[in-house]
């Protein structure tokens, strides 16, 4: 009884609710709206999807709760004792020097995240809803600059910080990865679908300005594509090695850095450094929990009811 | 439907007298006019003005030393044309890595997105304990490169790893990961899958997430059911995010390096260079043997292959996904006529 | 409502702390250190910065006694792998961001020498310090010596006495010392030992190519540039004799893989040609294996594998107290303190008339006396094979393409015709 697939797209948008509402006053008919609770077929490949994913992090635990030849010994299910005995080793490691290294690695990874969400959303509303000269050819340009392989950006970089003499800060970390070709390019897409014109044009037509409508219509509806892209970018900067280890020193490292020297010797202790593997996971693991909860559905299906 | 966004305060109407009314804008249309032409240009720059310092630099270096024989200690070099490209392209490595490259690009990036578009419209149900599960298949992704590595070495090990192992133990040789490109390049594919899979699966979560829920309700009255439901409104209405997973799968898959980096223990790509690709031919070029011009002169050619295959695969999923039934955004060509009319419909009152 | 306000907040810190980080950048890193007068060596309060790799045996209670003894402050900054120390040298050599003082495995010390002019020149009166091949690598075109030796990896062979057993081979290390007077020698044994017991003799076959190729005096190129890699019959007949006689007896092509670790103490092999850096890497992966040991003898007398400098790259801010440290370092004393912590073995000749190292025994390897066997096997070594820039790009393509042999990839001659190919490309 639907009419919405065959109406035209100058459907006003009071109208799209009304569909449903004559399904559901159908009567004896119980007709199941929700989507049917998943059975046990679902639940059984998410557990499958869950156990492979688990898997290195729970070998490196194994690994990392037993000692130097646990590595090389077959490996077994059971997690040895030792994991705090390990965990100790490495917080107190003075080569490592873990806790300014979490630190920085924390408050350089947010700020990356956080400006590059701000940056990329707003440039992704432009070029997702704005219409203005030049704007698809500055998309493209955009997208090809992410064609530009990557190993050799170090060069140039850091005779550029050198120069500035900004070695040895973390500020050489945060500035160069302020902005994302990737997070511009995933807003604009996003935004172009998720985002439906005609509420823009509310909007406009009650007289906000532009700022006004990205606001509320715009910084709305990219949640949860910005906690996906936040999630994202923090990930990347936190695990990132090569350019923090050319560009930082032994005293203001990030994590990954520091880390590495566990590494440092011509026989590898990698119950250690595994043990350190679990250590630096664990304030990514926090932050999922926080991301996860903004993949909400329906943000916009009120806003366009109203 | 109408895409004036402005409000004009008057306008051009019939009055009864037959005369037409001036145009008078006052100051704060003026500003909203130059709000609507000007604001885009502002929500962009904060991105292009960082763009320009710190991404325009690297590249138009790295442009310039391929023309060069580049020292990267004493950051001179003379300039010598064309040369490091054409040395490049005569290098029977070039071809092999080139190969490699495709195949393990394609190894990965099909069965990936296959694999993202299912495990994400599992997701997309109505689970309990949602956040735990979607999280979950981001767990690969987050695990340090070095855990990830020796994992893999020992799984993959060409004596004593885990999957020849057992392939001995029922009575089947072993597979030469180490020695056979094929081998070494379906090995490496799993990696990479392995890490990236979830990474997709979350980007198309998201934007199934932003699809609206009464289509589906809608289609469930109608008596669809999910796998319908899911060819008809769910993949047309991912489209932008397809084309955009596709396109950033094969930027990252034409420029996969970590993973067969740690694949054996030199980095190099095998001793016959098995599995030698691009990317990785380039480092080695450029940080084993600093030859800075020749690597950058790589990064080029790699950047127009990328353009190249990212162009193909754009037309290959414009044309594959099609918008039926959802389109609510109206194509240029359609706008265009729209506006062409309203102008006429607007001249013709305008007259009358 | 709530995530609006919570987003109005963020934006606001976001941009705020992004600015406070951005002008917090430009304030360039403070560094005291009171300048030295000229021709004083007094450098009292001066902070200098060390950078090496792996495990050079410099401790911290080492250090502290540098700075007891001269004031001088030591920060000591390790990178995981000579490979990473590596990158990070050659991107900012002649620019600023290196230590003060620097250790360069050998390894990659040859295309340093190409900017030999970039590092401060040892001092005279230092020359003669270490063993002259070792002295005679780090000195460049115009005689400058340019590197302080550190340490030297003089070759003996490590093996297992229990399969030494089982194969009816001697179990003594006096007696094995006596079977491998030549590489013929050596093969032979090899072949006798696999036919056997039908397991692989040595742990890799390129680790005798190493060993072959070490022995050489011009490899491949020649000291005034020419490249004579493919026209050299040494190289050529080093080929051979590691394709036709080592890779049958060898377990796998090369060295380092996972694998290869796990056979230390699987018994896949039996014997390894080892430096002492080595002995550290076996007794870390098999720690359960009692049967190890070390025969005083290498085929044709002596071969060196590894081994490191120091280096003070010439722009540095504290040239004079950094010359200091890194002659401190690589003072005989120094080096033998260095040994018992790491098993760095010393390249000074000095250092081995020195009780510690002569007395010196490795419980692991059944109290081997692997101090005296270091100085026997070191002072075997005769010949100091040139290495040019190139020397290693050369020699990891032969190792690949011993390695195609090996996996069955290529044939002999294939292999050593893509190797001339590519080298030609050089």
């Amino acid at each position: 009884m639907s009419t919405l697939e065959t109406t035209p797209a100058t459907l006003t948008v009071a109208e799209e609710g009304i569909p449903n509402a004559k399904a559901r006053r159908r009567g004896s008919r119980t007709i199941k709206i929700r989507g049917a609770r998943p059975g046990w077929v679902t639940y059984g490949i998410l557990t499958v999807v869950f156990l492979t994913g688990v898997f290195p992090l729970y070998w490196s635990f194994i690994i990392g709760s037993g000692d130097a030849s646990s590595l090389r010994r077959p490996f077994s299910w059971v997690p040895g004792g030792n994991f705090w005995d390990n965990a100790m080793a490495v917080m107190n490691n003075e080569a490592v020097n873990f806790w300014p290294a979490l630190w920085n690695s924390i408050y350089s990874s947010f700020l990356i995240a956080a400006a590059v969400v701000i940056t990329s959303t707003l440039a992704g509303w432009a070029f997702a809803k704005l219409r203005f000269l030049g704007g698809p050819a500055l998309l493209v340009f955009v997208v090809a600059t992410m064609a530009v392989p990557q190993q050799l950006g170090v060069v140039p970089l850091y005779i550029l910080f050198s120069e500035l003499g900004w070695t040895g800060q973390i500020g050489a970390i945060i500035i160069p990865a302020l902005t994302s070709a990737f997070g511009v390019f995933w807003m604009t897409q996003y935004l172009r679908q998720a985002v439906p014109d005609e509420l823009i044009e509310a909007a406009r037509v009650d007289g906000a300005s532009m700022i006004r409508t990205f606001w509320t219509v715009g910084v709305t509806a990219a949640r949860p594509a910005a906690a996906m892209l936040f999630l994202f970018t923090f990930v990347g900067a936190w695990n990132n090695f090569f350019w923090p280890f050319i560009v930082l020193d032994r005293q203001n490292p990030t994590l990954p850095v520091a880390l590495s020297l566990l590494q440092s010797n011509y026989f590898v202790d990698y119950s250690i450094v595994l043990a350190g593997v679990i250590l630096a996971t664990i304030p990514l693991l926090l932050l999922f929990i926080f991301a996860g909860k903004q993949l909400v559905s329906g943000i916009m299906a009120g806003a366009v009811k109203g | 439907m109408t895409t004036t966004a402005t409000r004009p305060a008057t306008r051009p109407t019939k009055k009864d007298d037959g005369t037409r009314q001036p145009r008078v804008i006052s100051f704060s249309q003026k500003l909203s006019k130059w709000d609507l032409k000007f604001s885009p240009y502002l929500y962009i720059s904060p991105f292009f003005i960082m763009f320009a310092i710190v991404g325009l630099f690297p590249i138009g270096y790295t442009a310039v030393i391929s023309f060069m024989d580049w020292d990267l200690v004493r950051n001179s070099g003379e300039f010598i044309g064309i040369d490091q490209y054409v040395w490049i392209l005569t290098q029977p490595h070039f071809w092999t890595a080139l190969r490699n490259t495709f195949s393990i690009f394609l190894l990965s990036s099909v069965p990936q997105l296959i694999l993202a578009i299912f495990i994400a419209a599992v997701l997309d149900r109505n689970i309990r304990a949602r956040t735990f599960w979607r999280m979950s298949v981001l767990l690969p992704f987050v695990v340090a490169p070095v855990a990830v590595g020796l994992i893999f070495t020992a799984i993959f090990a060409d004596n004593f790893g885990l999957v020849n192992t057992w392939l001995n133990g029922i009575g089947i040789d072993g597979i030469p990961w180490h020695k056979d490109p094929l081998a070494s390049h379906v090995a490496i594919a799993t990696m990479v899958n392995y890490r990236w899979t979830g990474y997709n699966t979350l980007i198309l979560l998201a934007a199934m997430q932003a699809v609206n829920r009464d289509f589906y309700e809608a289609a469930t009255v109608d008596g669809a059911g999910p796998v319908r439901q899911f060819f008809s409104i769910t993949l047309p209405s991912l489209k932008p995010t397809l084309i955009f997973v596709i396109i950033t799968s094969t930027i990252g898959g034409l420029q996969i390096f970590d993973e067969p980096r740690v694949f054996d223990q030199f980095g190099r790509g095998g001793a016959g260079q098995q599995w030698l690709t691009i990317a990785l031919y380039l480092y080695d070029i450029g940080w084993g043997q600093w030859n800075f011009g020749r690597a950058a002169a790589m990064a080029w050619i790699l950047f127009v292959i990328i353009l190249l295959i990212g162009l193909i695969n754009l037309f290959i999923t414009r044309t594959l996904v099609r918008d039926e039934g959802l389109h609510r955004e109206l194509t240029k060509r359609q706008a265009r006529a729209l506006g062409k009319a309203a102008k006429k419909n607007v001249k013709e009152e305008a007259s009358r | 409502m709530n995530s609006r306000a919570l987003r109005r907040v963020g934006l606001m810190a976001g941009v705020a702390t992004t600015a406070a980080i951005v002008l917090s950048g430009c304030a360039g890193s403070s560094n005291p250190s009171p300048s030295e007068s000229e021709g004083e060596q007094n450098f009292e309060g001066v902070e200098l910065t060390l950078a090496t790799f792996n495990d050079f045996g410099y401790t911290d209670e080492l250090l502290a006694e540098f700075t007891e003894e001269t004031g001088i402050k030591v920060v000591h900054n390790k990178a995981a792998t000579s490979n990473d120390a590596r990158a990070n040298f050659f991107q900012k050599l002649g620019k600023t961001g290196l230590a003060d003082v620097e250790a360069v495995e050998v390894d990659w010390f040859t295309e340093m020498m190409k900017y030999s002019d970039l590092v401060a020149p040892v001092p005279e009166d230092l020359k003669g310090r270490w063993l002259d091949w070792k002295e005679q690598a780090a000195t460049d075109a115009n005689g400058n010596l340019v590197a302080y030796g550190t340490d030297i990896g003089p070759q003996a062979v490590c093996f297992r006495a229990d399969l030494f057993e089982e194969a009816g081979l001697p179990t003594d290390r006096e007696e094995v010392a006596k079977l491998f007077p030549t590489w013929d020698a050596f093969f032979d044994i090899a072949d006798e030992y696999v036919a056997k017991t039908g397991k692989p003799f040595i742990d890799s076959a390129n680790s005798v190519l190493q060993g072959l190729v070490n022995q050489l005096e011009t490899a491949y190129e020649k000291p005034d540039g020419t490249i004579v890699a493919t026209e050299n019959p040494d190289i050529r007949a080093a080929y051979d004799t590691v394709v036709d006689r080592a890779v049958p007896i060898s377990a796998y092509a090369g060295q380092w893989s996972e694998d290869w670790f796990a056979s230390m103490a699987s018994g896949e092999y039996a014997a390894m040609l080892c430096p002492p850096w080595m002995h550290g890497i076996i007794s870390g992966n098999a720690p359960d294996i009692t049967d190890w040991d070390v025969a005083d003898a290498f085929p044709e007398g002596g071969g060196n594998w590894g081994g490191s400098y120091l280096v003070v790259p010439a722009n540095g801010a504290n040239v004079a107290a950094a010359q200091k440290l890194a002659d401190w370092l690589t003072s005989p004393e120094t080096q033998i303190k260095a040994f018992n912590s790491a098993g760095t073995f010393p390249s000074q000749p000095d250092a081995q008339s020195s009780p510690d190292l002569t007395g010196f025994v490795n419980e692991y390897f059944n109290d081997a006396p692997t101090g005296e066997i270091g100085i026997n096997r070191a002072n075997a070594i005769t010949v100091s094979t040139y290495k040019g820039e190139k020397y290693f790009q050369f020699h990891d393509a032969l190792q690949n393409a011993v390695t195609r042999v090996f996996d069955g990839v290529e044939d002999k001659e294939t292999a050593w015709n893509t190797w001339v190919t590519e080298v030609s490309a050089f």
